[in-house]
């Protein structure tokens, strides 16, 4: 077996082995023995290698959920017995651990039940009071590999229950009036006319909560649209409603049949079901973080007397200490009370290299620790920190710019075309026959209600989302397709994007080392839990025969030493080793032989594999890069086939949104992509904003839509996907459009009757809605 | 005739039914959750050795 048994990871040599089965480390061996001893060995059987593997984390790190106001947020129900609580659990991906979750009451005993909700990565979980408290339950989840994510997000909009009620509504009015219209289309009723009357009052009756309840909607929209100038297709739909409501009353209470009213349910039902269509999003996802989701939910506050309590980060004053800990998030703008800190600042600014700050320096919300715990002095409070600022900023100004949809664009002409229409045939039956004039008019406003028309949009790019989805780009809404298939101009962000985090590209720069001496490195490297010790040691391929070090001593976030009997060894930064030469590139690691430099190692994040391919692909679109990094990657950027003035470096957050929207001005419609929080500006602005993502589950920046990693190779085909979308959408309009001009030639003609409406509205909805999802699936069945 | 009122009235109760079914498995929180249930049903109860 190669693989880990519990989380299927590579395993290393030796593996960790138990129960003769071999584990990648100890902690999935315990979680292995965890579900053994409590009769759970039915979570290996549902697929292979699915566990998760667990993230060791410090003991108190779920302290803050004792304090009332935090753990009231998650906590549904609680009394003296039981406690009922919702957390959000990222990493359920199968139904291994559906199974696992809700059999945690066997793990347990204090667990009473527990519930998962697949779809919204949320587990709902019912303990004893008296047992357990919720960090012992949120340390359980982590020991067994489900990190609970406590950061507040907006609950996402999906499928409320009133609007289901809605459809349920309309489709029960529409199939109940449509069995008691059968018989007067038929002729049946022309010599029973009590019995026709009859079931028309009922077909009132039946269709008035459609009217009040289930479409009321497309009024409320209508309304605003008339009154902002800005006319959408709820306007003609809202038009075309009232005016088959009014005419169907006006017959039924003079007695003439019962008018309309199957084909004005039935209108409403397919209405709903298309804004179902469009509005099935991905629950688990959040496109809308916002600052908060992304800082610590809790901090550690010095009070007077050198002790330290845990408060919510809101309750952060200005002038209070706090204490933050190895790579721990620093949630305001503070001073540096400490000696000095080493901060990453990779997420916040797009610097790869870690910044060391000094004692009274200020430091900017955002970054990660590195190393030792430091003492900061609250400057500002997280709200008004600078890095929620250009949050705050770009937000208002997304809200500002409103995308005019393609569908809203044609019901202008649709509305316009529509009145002349109307106004034309009222003057020429004026002359015919003035008793007809009302009729036609009422009846040219019934057959061009465009239920075709409102329906080909969310099917065709509803079904494009869904298309684009199974190959890992997630879109927020519908509206996203089409601002996608015009995109002409791309730009990337570099740290994180173009380049990959977890991939490394080591360099010595070898000042005097002896052949033993990297042996000796070697050795030391791997007695070092530091990341960086461990890139190190992997790239040294010499073979070691035993050497033997001793005196070890680590100091965290500068380096280790040993010693040799002979020589003393240091690996660390510049700081560690004494070594502080003005050319030394920023983020240089030394090795040294007593106090001299013999070896420079240079670790670099190295560029994704697909980004040659990618770019070629990507035909006649403009390509830009935007780094906060300086202008050490750009030989190999222009390599890869970036145009060395489209480059631009030692960009802030600020530039870079500044930047997307001057080419907006130029006219270009403008794509970026981009991982960290120094894009939110940028992803905000632009007229798509893709997050790329390892996780998706966990924090994005806001966006318009989140890439999976591992299908960035995609992306050229993602614009075409979006641009047979739109063709595909033009045909259906085109459909709809015939199908409205083959109503209005019955209307303009006053000889329009309910069979024909009840026929060919249905008709026109059933051909656009196939069309459309025949034209998207059969194309990308099997891949984009 | 008078069989074709009755016949419409039933017409309209059975859908009357269904919509209050609905409605209720709505409000129930039926519709909630469409994938986890299926998972579910398909794990085996454990015999109860634990306690015997």
């Amino acid at each position: 077996m190669e693989n880990c048994y519990h989380c299927g990871d590579r395993l290393p040599n030796p593996p960790v082995s138990f129960d003769q089965k071999a584990f990648c480390c100890q902690s999935c061996a315990s979680v292995y023995s965890l579900l053994q001893s409590n009769s759970l060995k039915d979570f290996y059987q549902f697929e292979k290698n699915p566990g998760i593997k667990p993230k060791q984390g410090r003991k108190d790190k779920y302290q803050f959920l004792s304090i009332p106001e935090i753990r009231s947020r998650y906590i549904q129900y609680e009394d003296e017995k039981i406690t009922r609580v919702k957390l959000s659990l990222p990493s359920i991906h199968c139904s291994s651990c559906i199974y696992l979750l809700e059999n945690l009451s066997k793990i347990h005993d204090g667990v009473l039940s527990s519930q998962v909700h697949f779809a919204k990565k949320e587990a709902t979980i019912v303990y004893q009071t008296q047992a357990l408290n919720l960090s012992e339950i949120a340390d359980l989840l982590q020991f067994i590999g489900y990190e609970p994510d406590f950061a507040r997000k907006k609950e996402s909009k999906s499928i409320t229950k009133s609007f289901l009620l809605k459809v349920g509504l309309a489709g029960f009015a529409f199939g109940s009036i449509m069995l008691w219209s059968a018989p007067d289309y038929f002729g049946i009723t022309l010599d029973n006319l009590q019995f026709r009357n009859f079931t028309a009052y009922l077909s009132f009756v039946v269709s008035l909560p459609v009217l009040f309840y289930s479409a009321n909607e497309y009024y409320v929209s209508a309304y605003r649209a008339f009154r902002s100038r800005n006319i959408n297709l709820d306007v003609p739909i809202t038009l075309g409603i009232f005016a088959l409501y009014a005419q169907s009353t006006y017959q039924i209470f003079t007695q003439q049949g019962p008018g309309y009213m199957d084909s004005f349910a039935g209108f409403i039902f397919f209405l709903l079901i298309g804004k179902w269509f469009q509005n099935r999003t991905y629950q688990a996802l959040s496109f809308d973080r916002d600052y908060s989701s992304y800082f610590p939910v809790a901090i550690h506050r010095i009070t007077s007397g050198n002790k330290s309590e845990i408060i919510p980060i809101e309750q952060l004053k200005t002038g209070d200490h706090i204490l933050v800990r190895n790579e721990e998030i620093i949630p305001c703008d503070c001073f540096l009370l400490s000696e000095t800190a080493r901060i990453d600042y990779s997420f916040v600014t797009g610097e790869s290299a870690l910044v060391t700050k000094k004692k009274d320096e200020l430091i900017y919300a955002g970054g990660k620790l590195m190393g030792v715990s430091i003492k900061l002095s609250v400057k500002s409070e997280t709200n008004r920190s600078h890095l929620t600022q250009l949050w705050n900023e770009t937000k208002d100004k997304k809200e500002a710019h409103q995308l005019v949809r393609y569908q809203d664009r044609i019901s202008r002409y649709f509305l316009l075309v529509l009145i002349i229409i109307a106004f034309v045939s009222g003057v020429a039956w004026a002359f015919i026959d003035p008793s007809k004039i009302m009729p036609v008019i009422v009846s040219i406003l019934i057959v061009a209600c465009p239920c075709a028309l409102a329906l080909s949009s969310p099917f065709t790019l509803g079904n494009t989302l869904s298309v684009l989805g199974k190959n890992g780009l997630y879109l927020k809404n519908t509206n996203v397709v089409e601002s996608l298939s015009e995109i002409n101009t791309i730009v990337f962000d570099k740290t994180g994007t173009l380049t990959d985090p977890l991939a490394y590209q080591v360099e010595f720069h070898d000042k005097g080392m002896t052949p033993e001496e990297w042996n000796v490195l070697k050795e030391l490297s791997s007695h070092s839990t530091h990341p960086l010790s461990k890139i190190i040691c992997q790239q040294i391929s010499r073979e070691t025969h035993s050497i033997h070090l001793n005196k070890y001593n680590e100091i965290k976030g500068k380096g280790i030493e040993a010693e040799n009997g002979v020589h003393k060894y240091q690996l660390g930064n510049e700081e560690f080793i004494g070594n502080s030469s003005q050319n030394n590139q920023h983020g240089t690691l030394f090795f040294a032989r007593d106090g001299v430099a013999i070896l420079h190692i240079l670790i670099k994040s190295a560029f994704r594999s697909s980004i040659k391919e990618l770019l070629s692909e990507l035909g006649n679109k403009t390509v830009f890069v935007l780094s906060g990094d300086d202008e050490k990657d750009q030989p190999e950027l222009i390599s890869l086939g970036f145009l060395p003035e489209h480059c631009f470096f030692k960009q802030t957050p600020m530039d870079k949104a500044d930047f997307i929207r001057k080419r907006k001005h130029l006219g270009d419609k403008v794509l970026m992509i981009g991982d960290g929080l120094n894009d939110v500006g940028a992803l905000g602005t632009a007229d798509v904003g893709i997050a790329l993502s390892e996780d998706m589950f966990r924090f994005t920046p806001s966006s318009d839509a989140i890439l999976d990693v591992k299908h960035f190779y995609l992306l050229p085909r993602f614009f075409h996907v979006a641009q047979y979308a739109k063709r595909v959408l033009k045909i259906c309009l085109a459909f709809s459009i015939t199908y409205n001009l083959i109503g209005l030639s019955f209307a303009i003609t006053a000889s329009l009757s309910p069979i024909i409406a009840a026929i060919l509205m249905p008709i026109s909805s059933i051909t656009v809605v196939l069309l459309s999802s025949m034209f998207i699936h059969i194309k990308y069945w099997k891949q984009i | 005739m008078g069989m074709i009122y009755l016949m419409l009235i039933v017409s309209l109760c059975i859908a009357a039914f269904f919509l209050v079914f609905f409605l209720w498995a709505t409000k129930n929180g039926q519709f909630d959750d469409d994938y986890t249930p299926s998972v579910r049903i398909l794990f085996e109860d454990e015999p109860k050795t634990k306690d015997e």
